[in-house]
């Protein structure tokens, strides 16, 4: 990577790796739609500069492909525009990770970063409760 | 601009860089220019000891120890977004500037140098300042917006840097016109822990304009110790404010005497929770 310094990691992504699927879409630190984790942390790509990254190991959502959330969205019919969507899923796999049944208001404290304009969150909650199934 | 880590608690003349989460969106907005950023998270402690809480604790590490008091705690878990709390650190959650929108659109205000010197005008006193102070909003409106602040000013926590030891208020000051501003950190000088005194319960409450991830239109911290019960506010002064007279003394601002009684029903309700548990 030749980034210069001051480069955030979304767009060392995006521009530099051509992985797209992480969105920049306030790209100030509100909306979540860029999360990415960061040795399994969920963190804000727009304001993560690149060079603080180092050795730790970065997953988008081109990493999560074949994770059964995606398909849970799917099935669940948890988005409408998509564009908060790779975010939303990265923060979701986060979550279940750590808690693989979350509780309603589990769901909510963890997701709570990560806006959606068109409003799909009672299916976003319900991919999550159902995302083993 | 370079960055390089820290290797000692000498910053050289860099500006120090920790979680990211205010120093790179005023990086990018070209509020704060920088030559050298100075990756501190090496250096800086970060362990939760007893009532020591290193300035390098995220956020998120707080709202989930059982250590920590739990207006601290709260504040912490009301504060930002998951993935903000994830990497703000205590430190940097302290030193955050004010949300003043004018402040963050580089209107020239009196807290922004000028070509030739700093803004003469408080464009929220006569604009829009609903989310604005109460308290001390006659030569800048801005409110100050850490949860966590208020937290550690209520609990009567200490902080110590690599110069001094000083209570968390002491850390603030009200702009005026001959000093704009509104820390006493030093240049070259990092927030390295704080120190919880004993207390017996404390509460945090606070009123946002959505249920979760937004700044405190006003917080309330509460703690009671041996019978005496100090409260500090979050959202209603340039500063943390610490009650110490009434909340009939607040002079609010056109379209934000709102807060003045959200204030007093929070005050009520965390002054009674203390008193009743």
């Amino acid at each position: 990577m030749h980034s210069e310094v001051g480069t955030t990691l979304a767009e060392a992504l995006r521009d530099e790796l051509s992985l797209t699927g992480t969105k920049v879409a306030c790209a100030e630190g509100h909306c979540g739609a860029c999360t990415v984790l960061i040795d399994g942390v969920p963190t804000l790509s727009c304001i993560t500069l690149v060079h603080t990254v180092g050795d730790a190991k970065v997953t988008t959502i081109e990493g999560l492909r074949d994770h059964p959330m995606v398909h849970a969205f799917v099935r669940e019919d948890a988005l409408q525009c998509g564009f908060c969507t790779p975010g939303q899923i990265v923060s979701a796999v986060a979550l279940v990770d750590a808690t693989p049944k979350p509780s309603t208001e589990e769901i909510r404290h963890a997701m709570a970063g990560n806006l959606c304009r068109c409003g799909a969150y009672p299916k976003i909650e319900e991919a999550i409760r159902t995302w083993q199934d | 601009m370079e960055l390089r880590r820290a290797s000692s608690l000498e910053l050289d003349g860099g500006t120090p860089l920790h979680g990211g989460t205010e120093l790179v969106p005023l990086l990018r907005s070209g509020i704060v220019q920088a030559e050298t950023l100075v990756d501190i998270r090496g250096v800086v402690p970060r362990g939760i000891d007893g009532s020591t809480i290193g300035a390098g604790a995220t956020l998120a590490e707080l709202e989930c120890d059982p250590q920590i008091p739990d207006a601290l705690r709260e504040a912490c878990r009301l504060a930002a977004s998951p993935q903000l709390r994830n990497v703000g650190s205590l430190g940097g959650n302290l030193l955050q500037s004010t949300r003043c929108w004018y402040w963050r659109l580089k209107w020239p205000c009196r807290l922004h140098r000028t070509s030739d010197g700093f803004g003469e005008e408080c464009f929220a006193q006569e604009g829009e300042h609903r989310e604005h102070a109460i308290f001390e909003n006659g030569f800048c409106a801005s409110a100050h917006p850490s949860d966590v602040a208020a937290a550690l000013v209520a609990l009567g926590a200490t902080l110590r840097t690599n110069r001094r030891e000083l209570p968390v208020a002491d850390l603030y000051r009200l702009p005026s016109e001959d000093d704009r501003r509104t820390t006493t950190l030093e240049p070259g000088e990092l927030l390295l822990s704080v120190e919880l005194p004993q207390t017996d319960r404390s509460v945090y409450l606070k009123a946002m304009d959505r249920k979760s991830w937004g700044f405190p239109l006003v917080g309330v911290a509460a703690a009671r110790t041996e019978g005496e019960t100090r409260v500090a506010l979050a959202g209603v002064a340039p500063i943390p404010w610490l009650l110490e007279g009434s909340l009939d003394d607040a002079t609010p601002l056109p379209r934000n005497a709102y807060k003045v009684d959200v204030a007093r029903a929070l005050v009520k309700r965390a002054v009674s929770s203390l008193e009743a548990s």
